[in-house]
């Protein structure tokens, strides 16, 4: 396989240029690779995840999955010998997903964005209702029936909780908060 | 020969140190070398073995020329030479004055052993019942709280560690020879001062410290305390925080005012730590938290009055100081420690494991032994078989704050793996295994690109490039699991017996407070900084760096920058009219006993009677008096002592002997005292025999009177019978031409010849082109952005107006003959025809260029250039060749374009270093600029790290690429592409860039024709031969033929320009004397019994021997020859012989040592 390294023209702000800023000291050690305790489910490894980043090959960093694997264990964040943010580029490529609406990324994104607007209802994750809002967004009817035996195995050990038909209101919810958080997010 | 004043004060005697000294000492000049430690060697004395060799090779570092003005013994053993002081256990505690004219003061603290009367017998260790870890196995063995710094200095005093040492007293009671005291009965004099307003306080104190034996007095309050003050002299006072009144501060403020000897140690409780702390900033020595036990307070004051009462200050006036201080290492155990150094005793550092390797370290008797060549693991014994090193620990790490390269420890690495696979096995016979854990290897040294390939082809060391950033114990064995990527991006997990970690270096300890008293600048990692271009200036006038103090330096590059250092100070020296002069060598003068017998003076040494009773004697006497060259047997008590010389001097005035043997105690026969002796008689000290009786006879057991008597009698008769047959003739000398002839006008050759001129002799410049300047005519500017036009036009403006140097320039060299001292070279001036130059010594500065560049499609298109042109491209501003890094897209460079491969095979040092100038100058002009830089492993050794740094948080894309895999060229009409495989993204990539730039490497100019006329040989890659690489890396086999700059191997301007400092120094030893003596035991030849076979010519390693053919002779140069023997034991008909050596001499002494053992 071949692929031509873009040169990008200076006029047009590429979208990965603020993680390659935070990524351009990267001596490609593999520290981060090696740390990595998702990374034996990770299609690309970090370091090569970086390099793609570093050479501009914006089509193949998001057709990878290895940004949303992350599980922000910041094991890799405090290895590197060069000290680089690694956690922090992982996560602002979950953002440039979500917020460039890339369609490889669609089904992360999705599950992040569930996941994150139960939290604002309850102030921690409802299961149920998270997953019911991420099998609905995907539009796949097919897509619960993959998670079926998951689900079921996690029901049985109590891991996720009947949804109370009655929701409690008061102080669980993180409305106000993520409102001046995002109103902060627009001014900067 | 009296007591000079010092000329040069040099600072740390680790190799940088004993070079610089050496260098300065060679030339005639008087040096101080102090050093903190209790021996001389530093670093290199805990590191046996050394590279490309795997031996030591450091009495390489001996004098050459003049042999006999210094000791020929190991270095490692120690470091004796006429003009050199050593004083151990002293550090420099102030400087004043100016370059010339300083005049320092120096601490000594030689501890509680007397240096003079240690005879080194070790029975105070079989007394002594502390126990603690043995700094010189780095803590991997355990040694007694009085010890020997290292175990093979000679002589070797042992030394108290009082931070442990429990004052039991055991050793001083065993000492034979007193030498040991540790001041008990001197207490009496120590004054404190106990200050507190609480009674009980006060007095339980002053009951333990008057148990001690220390006077005490008391205050109860701030006011009082200042009375008695002002009253007595006092040495320490312990002082109370909280009083009512006036409290601790406002008196420790007062006192330090009006009293600044004075010593404070502050009580305080534990709510005040925050104060004390303060109060220390303000010169509080130290302090105790309240409550606190006697345990605790009385070994911190005896340890300080220790030190207060056997240090001594001493001020000397020295024109110049150089700093040699080393480096230290990087603590894993500090930090993170994510490697579980000191938790996994597994786990270890590579001094540690160097020491482990060592005959004299922790598992020497097991080293030793030869029918088991296991190695064990030190924490449970299971023998070794799988070793991992894991390099750049502490360095090149941004998270330890360490933004530099340590440039050993790739090396130092290799030759532990290889040392480990030569000297020991798996107890199944298999080799051991050794796998290199690495993300550069940075082999840009002389000859380390091939030790590297050999140690991994022909060893089978494992080179994995990957960084192993944390270390598992397994729960059962303790065996170390390592997890790294490789450069794929393929996990891995491997277990080893043992880690090795390659720690890099820190600044020395006290190198802060060392510059900041000096007022010298340190750098951001805080070694100290030198001046751009220079290794070794530093920004006062007088002072400057030899080694790694300035940071980072293997053991050539350290003796090259401490003999630049030796070079400043010594010009330093000469040009200041106020500073102590250098006095040249002048040949002894000695009484002619040519026509004498041999009338021996014997004296016997009883060393205060500590083995024998002077009247045990008397069997001896009376046996060597029937001797008839015996002239009167003499009995001596401590001739080491003034009084004991002057004794000595009386005896042999009155006697007029023409040979002196005298028998004492091992230190005695290092103490260089036969020099002194000959100069007060008149006498060739050659003839002067100083002999060990004792060291033998310490060992017996106490009954035996009988061995005592044969061992001591027939040392005494193996000393008369070398010296009855001893050659009595003179040293002679041989007269030197005090001129210099320096081949090559580049920045190197200028350099060296200003630095010989500026000691007012000739030099002869012979330069080929019509311009000096040699490279830096097109280069620019250095990687850490210094232009070098300045640096050229000002050392040209002092070459042109100097008045001792001629250049002849467009000339070459036809021919060149002669030996050190008296040199004849013809030159073909171009101008002014045939010249015929007498000199006594010659530096090849010769230079070197670009290689050729023939791959990669260069030639085919004007986009391919390389670093070279575009150096020249841009510099050029309007014309259509320039560069213009606005106009430009994207720009390729490609790295070790021919290095580092066969033919080449070899790194050219500053490639990668010039293409990060020119990648960050462009990406500075242009910062959209694309750069991708093609690479094997990036070279920036030391603190050239910090471009690489920059280059990549400047956004400049790094691609490694495999010797086998090499990236493709294709030129297209508008610019070229690259094709290459990318390792970590795994793929093929293509680039199309405007420009692409080869990196060509160093080739030298020196060339084979040249090498012959100078009788010098060359390296496999043409550049010159040192005599050895890390000992001598200037001086050719050759005596009086140096090399400097490029045509010993590639280097940067810096190293270039230091080489050539440090050439000109070397040469200066010679020129410096208008007659050099040779050394006394050198070859000869019976004329008569000679064929003329020639065998002893070729046999001579040094160059020594010619035959003339006017004469029909062959001669022997005698400053030439070392005195090895070589020629003698090749010669057919025993007609060359070594003086002092001869047979009939050495069956003598054989027979005197077997008398009385089988008749």
């Amino acid at each position: 396989m071949e692929s031509a390294i873009k040169q990008k023209p200076a006029f047009l702000p590429d979208p990965l240029a603020p993680v390659c800023k935070m990524l351009q000291a990267c001596i490609q050690c593999g520290t981060c690779t090696a740390s990595c305790v998702n990374s034996f489910a990770m299609d690309q490894t970090p370091r090569r995840l970086w390099r793609m980043v570093i050479m501009g090959q914006k089509d193949e960093v998001f057709r990878s999955k290895t940004f949303a694997l992350c599980s922000s264990c910041y094991y890799c964040t405090l290895r590197c010998p060069r000290g680089l943010p690694l956690t922090e580029a992982m996560a602002a490529l979950k953002q440039i997903a979500a917020k460039e609406k890339i369609a490889s990324c669609k089904s992360g994104t999705l599950f992040y964005t569930s996941f994150l607007e139960s939290v604002r209802c309850h102030g921690r994750v409802s299961e149920m209702e998270f997953m019911t809002h991420y099998f609905i967004r995907m539009k796949n009817p097919v897509a619960p029936f993959k998670y079926t035996s998951l689900g079921m195995r996690l029901l049985s050990k109590g891991k996720i909780a009947i949804p109370l038909t009655k929701k409690k209101k008061g102080p669980g919810s993180l409305k106000a908060l993520f409102r001046k958080v995002a109103e902060l997010e627009q001014l900067s | 020969m009296g007591k000079k004043k010092s000329a040069a004060l040099v600072v740390g005697a680790g190799i940088s140190g004993i070079r610089a000294a050496l260098d300065l000492a060679e030339t005639g000049c008087g040096v101080t070398l102090i050093e903190r430690s209790g021996h001389t060697g530093g670093i290199l004395s805990q590191l046996d073995y050394q590279f490309p060799s795997n031996h030591c090779g450091m009495c390489k570092m001996l004098p050459v020329v003049d042999r006999d003005a210094g000791s020929q013994f190991c270095l490692r053993k120690g470091v004796v030479h006429e003009n050199i002081e050593i004083l151990l256990a002293t550090e420099l505690i102030s400087l004043e004055g100016e370059a010339g004219n300083f005049t320092a003061t120096l601490s000594q603290n030689p501890g509680p052993v007397d240096p003079g009367r240690c005879i080194g017998c070790g029975r105070c260790v079989e007394v002594c019942p502390v126990e603690k870890p043995d700094q010189f196995n780095a803590g991997l063995s355990l040694q007694k709280a009085i010890y020997l710094p290292v175990p093979h200095a000679i002589p070797n005093t042992y030394m108290i560690d009082l931070s442990v040492c429990t004052q039991c007293n055991e050793c001083g009671k065993i000492c034979p020879t007193g030498a040991i005291s540790l001041l008990e009965e001197k207490r009496k004099d120590f004054r404190i001062l106990v200050v507190d307003d609480e009674l009980i306080v006060r007095d339980s104190i002053k009951l333990w410290l008057a148990d001690e034996g220390f006077s005490v007095d008391m205050a109860d309050s701030g006011p009082k305390a200042l009375e008695l003050l002002s009253k007595g002299a006092y040495h320490l006072m312990l002082l109370d925080i909280k009083m009512p009144g006036m409290d601790g501060i406002k008196v420790l403020k007062k006192a330090r005012k009006d009293f600044p000897e004075l010593c404070v140690i502050l009580m305080t409780a534990y709510a005040t730590i925050e104060t004390a702390v303060e109060a220390m900033k303000i010169g509080a020595l130290d302090y105790l938290v309240k409550p606190f036990e006697p345990e605790a307070m009385i070994p911190r004051v005896i340890k300080l009055y220790q030190e207060l009462e056997l240090k001594n200050q001493l001020k000397i006036e020295v024109g110049a100081v150089i700093l040699c201080g080393g480096t230290s290492y990087f603590d894993p155990g500090s930090g993170k420690n994510t490697f579980g150094y000191g938790i996994n005793p597994n786990v270890l550092t590579s001094l540690e494991f160097e020491r482990l390797l060592s005959g004299t370290g922790p598992q020497q008797d097991l080293n030793s032994s030869s029918n088991q060549r296991y190695f064990i693991r030190p924490s449970d014994g299971k023998p070794i078989k799988k070793v991992a090193w894991l390099q750049c620990v502490g360095s090149r790490n941004l998270q330890t704050e360490a933004d530099f390269c340590s440039s050993v420890c790739c090396m130092h690495a290799i030759k532990e793996a290889l040392l480990a696979k030569e000297k020991f096995c798996a107890p199944t016979g298999e080799e051991i295994e050794a796998a290199i854990f690495y993300s550069d290897m940075r082999t840009f040294g002389k000859s380390f690109q091939q030790y590297k390939d050999q140690a991994e082809t022909d060893h089978g060391v494992r080179f994995e490039r990957g960084l192993v950033h944390s270390l598992f114990p397994d729960k059962l064995s303790k065996d170390i699991i390592t997890r790294w990527v490789d450069i794929q991006g393929k996990s891995h997990e491997e277990t080893f017996d043992l880690a090795i970690l390659s720690v890099g270096q820190r600044p020395a300890l006290k190198t802060a407070e060392l510059s900041k008293m000096l007022g010298i600048s340190v750098n951001k990692w805080g070694f100290c900084e030198t001046e751009p271009h220079s290794l070794t200036k530093t920004n006062k006038p007088g002072i400057f760096i030899g080694g790694s103090f300035g940071g980072l330096k293997d053991i050539a590059d350290s003796n090259i920058s401490a003999g630049a250092a030796a070079l400043e100070a010594s010009r330093t020296i000469h040009i200041s009219d106020k500073g102590p002069t250098i006095i040249p060598k002048k040949l002894p003068l000695t009484r002619n006993i040519l026509r004498e017998l041999p009338r021996i003076q014997v004296v016997i040494c009883t060393c205060s009677e500590t083995f024998v009773k002077a009247d045990d004697l008397s069997d001896i006497i009376e046996h060597l008096e029937s001797y008839p060259e015996v002239e009167k047997v003499a009995v001596l008590d401590r001739v080491c002592t003034s009084l004991g010389l002057d004794e000595l001097i009386e005896i042999t005035d009155k006697n007029q002997p023409n040979r002196i043997l005298i028998g004492a105690c091992m230190p005695c026969v290092y103490s260089w005292k036969p020099r002194e002796i000959g100069h007060k008689l008149r006498l060739d000290p050659a003839l002067i025999e100083v002999i060990d009786i004792y060291s033998r006879v310490m060992d017996l057991p106490d009954n035996s009177a009988h061995e005592t008597r044969i061992i001591m009698e027939n040392s005494l008769k193996m000393g008369i019978a070398r010296l009855r047959r001893i050659d009595p003739d003179p040293v002679k000398g041989v007269k030197i031409r005090q001129k210099a002839l320096i081949v090559g006008g580049g920045i190197a050759g200028v350099t060296a010849a200003l630095a010989i001129a500026d000691h007012g002799f000739q030099v002869d410049l012979v330069e080929q082109k019509e311009k000096l300047g040699g490279n830096l005519n097109w280069l620019l500017r250095t990687v850490e952005g210094f232009a070098t036009r300045p640096l050229l036009d000002e050392i040209m403006a002092k070459v042109v107006k100097h008045p001792c140097i001629i250049t002849h320039n467009s000339s070459r060299i036809v021919s060149s003959h002669g030996q050190v001292g008296n040199f004849t070279s013809i030159i073909e001036d171009m101008d002014a025809g045939v010249q015929t130059i007498k000199h006594g010594v010659t530096i090849l500065a010769t230079g070197g260029t670009e290689a050729p560049v023939t791959s990669y499609n260069y030639g085919s298109s004007k986009y391919i250039i390389t670093q070279k042109e575009l150096e020249q491209k841009l510099a050029g501003n309007s014309s259509d060749d320039a560069v213009d890094p606005n106009r430009m897209e994207t720009i390729i460079m490609i790295q070790c374009v021919g290095s580092r491969e066969k033919p080449r095979n070899y790194c050219s040092r500053i490639c990668c270093q010039a293409s990060l100038k020119h990648a960050l100058l462009l990406k500075d002009n242009n910062p959209a600029i694309n750069i991708f830089i093609f690479y094997r492993d990036i070279m920036t050794y030391g603190f050239a790290e910090q471009y690489y740094t920059r280059a990549r948080k400047a956004g400049i894309v790094f691609i490694p690429y495999d010797i086998d895999n090499k990236p493709q060229v294709k030129v297209c009409d508008d610019g070229v592409s690259v094709f290459a495989f990318e390792p970590i993204v795994g793929r093929q990539v293509k680039i199309t860039a405007d420009l692409l730039v080869l990196a060509g490497g160093i080739i030298p100019t020196l060339g084979q024709e040249l090498a012959s006329i100078f009788g010098i040989s060359l390296d496999e890659n043409q550049f010159f031969k040192e005599a050895e690489s890390k000992f001598r890396p200037l001086d050719s086999i050759k005596e009086g033929v140096f090399g400097c700059g490029l045509s010993l191997g590639p280097r940067s301007i810096p190293e270039s320009i230091a080489s050539a400092k440090a050439a000109a120094q070397r040469a200066l030893r010679i020129l410096s004397h208008e007659e050099m003596p040779s050394g006394k035991i050198t070859a000869k030849i019976h004329q008569s019994l000679c064929v003329l076979c020639e065998k002893c010519i070729t046999a001579c390693p040094y160059g020594a021997r010619l035959l003339d053919h006017d004469l029909g002779k062959i001669l022997i140069n005698p400053i030439m020859c070392q005195g090895c023997g070589t020629c003698a034991t090749v010669c057919p008909s025993s007609a060359s012989f070594l003086a002092g050596y001869q047979d009939q001499q050495m069956f003598d002494i054989i027979d005197a040592a077997m008398e009385g053992i089988f008749n």
